[in-house]
């Protein structure tokens, strides 16, 4: 039989065991920590004081309630109760981190841990859940990641701005070899293996490898340098012409130093520069030409006058009128020469109208046809006939003359083909093309290309300059191109010209695009207008002819929509209108209503037949009307009613 | 006799109109600039003008003008070499300002004297 265990013993015993607890009680009350046990029910059946404490309410309040009780269905369901059943099912020690809404402070961040207990030894009955309040330190992580988030984007954004931007950037070491360099640095020196560029020296795009050092010791000395324009050898051996500066990197994470240099294609500026200087040179050429040409037009004048009266005074057919005619034969090559300079020079009046140029084109093309040798073959793709630039049709001819004969005779040695091309396209377009202001909304651009013998640079850049030839001597004046550049630039065209030794040229032409509708007729300076609405064209020309010379122009339509459009848009506003009643293109009760859209009150001449209508009558008392005329109307009773009217 | 006053910088050129017109049977006055026209005319004694437009004192355009207004019916031919001032060109301008006729130089004497006398004749 089992010994009694003494009573002193027992005692003792159950004090130690009451000790133990109290310890282990008091461990799990203090405890940093939310402690909780949970049943498989979901329900709590011991809390921690801190757990109470963080919860704002007493152990006996939690103890019997469920979680749903106490975090609410929603949030029992959507975040707790999965853990739960996982720790059950599988045993496993659940720990996650999850933000909840706590009383008294706010949304907190939580780390919860479920830890599944057996009660009984066997299967689990329990589960502790430890919760710690990881709030600061969230925040913390937060913020770093945010910040992180920016960097990276920020980072992205330069990689871009790296990637995209035109200008090559290269950093190298202070011996030039490169470090690293930008995708445009590879375009701009027409490099496309990276790798190997890697392996290369900074030094080998130069020509001058000491101006590479020069370079180096300044930025090392300055730390920042702009080098100018400077010629650089790109990866197919070409010259480039680059716009370079540099400076000292100080950012570099070893001691040693590095050199970043900003190099960028200085190409296009390159070129449009000489243009510039090509075009004010022509411009200073042509004003002094000009006015030679000025001054040998007076005396040319006086040996005409002279041979002209020596020719009154000699019998005809004589020795001496034979001389004299050859005199004025001289002055007559002179005076065309005298012509063409001041063509250039933009000093030669133009009759400019409204031109199809397909149909001057065509119409040289025809022309100069039948002298083009068999070896010889025009192409042409011309565009329809409604494209219209203002200009004088015969200084149009003549342009296109100089420019196909100039490529017929480039390739009359071994033939070949003149293809002649025409498009239009938007003004905005031709903006960085033209060294001058956009005057219109389109520009035609035609191009004369021929495959004959091309020309060497030092060619290309004189050709528009007046009696430059490559010519032989007697063989043409070396006028051609100039002439042909002054009648394009006064035309507020231009003419660019590109071409290789040996390959051939190609030489385009811009013109503005003049639509009819917004400049129907072109007006001389200072002259009035008259507007004259009539349905007989032959009364309009007799008139025409009748004002020549009096400081009025006729404005005329044989289109009622082309004057209706020109009423409407105000682009000729006239000064005078007259009005013949019976002509077809306005009835008389159509005239007020048309008068009165213009902005000002112009007097009308009204010309009606003997009996008036009641319309008429009507017109005639408005009070717009300042003289009427009964036909049949005789030109001089018309130019003295014009006289009376302005 | 019609009388005909020309305007003309060229010495030569004048010379040479002039001889043209005396041969002509033309009553011939003549002027070095426009300022020296100006100063000289006579509005009674004057039935046509021939002036160059680009002269030093006083240029064509200008004399043109002021011949206008001294005498309205006057008659004037305006005679340039070249030379451009706005959108119109010198010749315009001076159409516009009331010449009779324009002319540019080199020009042919003949052609000269041919519109000298239709402007002339169209006066009687």
């Amino acid at each position: 039989m089992e010994p009694e265990m003494q009573p002193e013993l027992k005692k003792r015993s159950a004090e130690v065991l009451s000790e133990e607890s109290r310890i282990s009680e008091s461990v799990f009350n203090n405890s940093r920590l939310m402690i909780s046990v949970i049943n498989r029910d979901y329900v709590y059946e011991k809390v921690n004081f801190t757990f109470c404490n963080a919860h704002n309410v007493i152990g006996s309040d939690i103890v019997g309630k469920t979680l749903s009780d106490l975090w609410g269905i929603q949030t029992f369901c959507e975040f707790i109760k999965n853990n739960i059943d996982r720790c059950f099912e599988k045993g496993e020690i659940i720990r996650y981190e999850a933000s909840f809404e706590t009383p008294g402070n706010g949304t907190r961040y939580f780390e919860v841990t479920f830890k599944p207990i057996s009660v009984t030894g066997k299967e689990i009955t329990h589960l502790i859940a430890e919760t710690m309040d990881i709030n600061e330190s969230k925040l913390k992580e937060l913020k770093i990641q945010e910040k992180e988030n920016e960097i990276r984007e920020k980072e992205e954004v330069l990689k871009k701005i790296e990637k995209n931007i035109p200008i090559g950037i290269v950093r190298c070491r202070p011996d030039g070899m490169i470090v690293q360099a930008n995708r445009a640095f590879f375009d701009i020196m027409n490099c496309y293996d990276e790798t190997t560029i890697k392996q290369v020296n900074l030094k080998s795009f130069y020509q001058q490898e000491y101006l590479f050092d020069i370079h180096c010791e300044q930025i090392l000395e300055r730390h920042i340098e702009n080098f100018g324009r400077l010629s650089l050898i790109d990866c197919k051996g070409e010259e480039i012409s680059c716009r370079i500066s540099g400076f000292l990197a100080l950012d570099s994470p070893d001691s040693e130093s590095y050199l970043d240099f900003v190099i960028e294609d200085a190409t296009r500026e390159l070129l449009l520069e000489n243009r510039l200087i090509q075009a004010q040179k022509l411009e200073t050429i042509g004003a002094l030409a000009g006015g030679i040409a000025h001054d040998f037009n007076n005396i040319l004048t006086t040996i005409t006058g002279y041979s002209e009266l020596i020719l009154e005074d000699v019998p005809a057919n004589s020795d001496l009128s034979e001389k004299v005619n050859k005199i004025l034969n001289a002055v007559l090559r002179a005076r065309s020469i005298t012509n063409q300079i001041l063509t250039f020079s933009r000093q030669v009046e133009q009759e400019k109208v409204a031109v199809s140029v397909t149909e001057v084109l065509s119409e040289t093309i025809g022309f100069i046809k039948s002298s083009v040798p068999s070896n010889i073959v025009i192409n042409s793709e011309l565009i329809g006939k409604d494209v219209k630039v203002l200009a004088d049709p015969t200084q149009l001819f003549r342009v296109f003359i100089n420019l196909m004969t100039n490529a017929i005779q480039a390739m009359d040695e071994n033939g070949g083909t003149l293809s002649l091309a025409m498009k239009v396209v938007d003004g905005k377009l031709v903006t960085n093309q033209l060294n001058k202001n956009i005057v219109a909304d389109e520009y035609l651009i035609l191009s004369f290309k021929d495959t004959g013998k091309g020309m060497e640079p030092a060619v290309l850049s004189r050709i528009f300059e007046p009696f430059f030839t490559t010519r032989d001597v007697g063989k043409g004046t070396g006028l051609g191109l100039s002439v042909t550049y002054g009648i394009i630039s006064e035309m507020d065209g231009e003419i660019l010209v590109s071409s290789k030794k040996g390959e051939g040229s190609e030489f385009f032409v811009y013109l503005p695009v003049r639509h009819q509708f917004h400049q129907p007729v072109q007006v001389e300076g200072d002259k009035r207008k008259i507007l004259f609405i009539t349905g007989d064209k032959h009364e309009s020309r007799m008139l025409s002819m009748a004002l020549e010379n009096t400081g009025f122009i006729l404005m005329y339509f044989s289109d009622r929509q082309q004057l209706l459009h020109d009423f409407a848009v105000k682009t000729n506003s006239p000064d005078l209108i007259i009005y013949m009643t019976d002509s077809g293109l306005i009835k008389p009760e159509d005239f007020l209503p048309l008068y009165q859209q213009l902005s000002y009150p112009v007097p009308c001449i009204i010309i009606t037949n003997q009996n008036c209508t009641s319309v008429e009558d009507k017109l005639l008392n408005s009070g717009i009307v300042k003289q009427h005329l009964v036909k049949p109307v005789s030109l001089k009773e018309i130019k003295s009613a014009i006289q009376l009217s302005v | 006799m019609p009388r005909v006053l020309i305007i003309e910088d060229e010495a030569e050129l004048r010379e040479m109109i002039k001889t043209t017109l005396i041969r002509r049977k033309y009553t011939v006055m003549e002027a070095s600039n426009g300022k020296e026209a100006l100063l000289h005319f006579k509005p009674s004694m004057t039935d046509l003008v021939v002036t160059d437009l680009i002269m030093p004192e006083e240029d064509g355009l200008k004399v043109i003008i002021k011949l206008k207004e001294l005498k309205p019916s006057l008659k004037i031919i305006a005679v340039s070499g070249g030379g451009k001032a706005g959108p119109g060109g010198y010749l315009n301008l001076a159409k516009a300002l009331g010449a009779h006729a324009v002319i540019s130089k080199p020009f042919s004497i003949n052609d000269l004297i041919v519109k000298i006398e239709e402007l002339l004749d169209k006066e009687q």
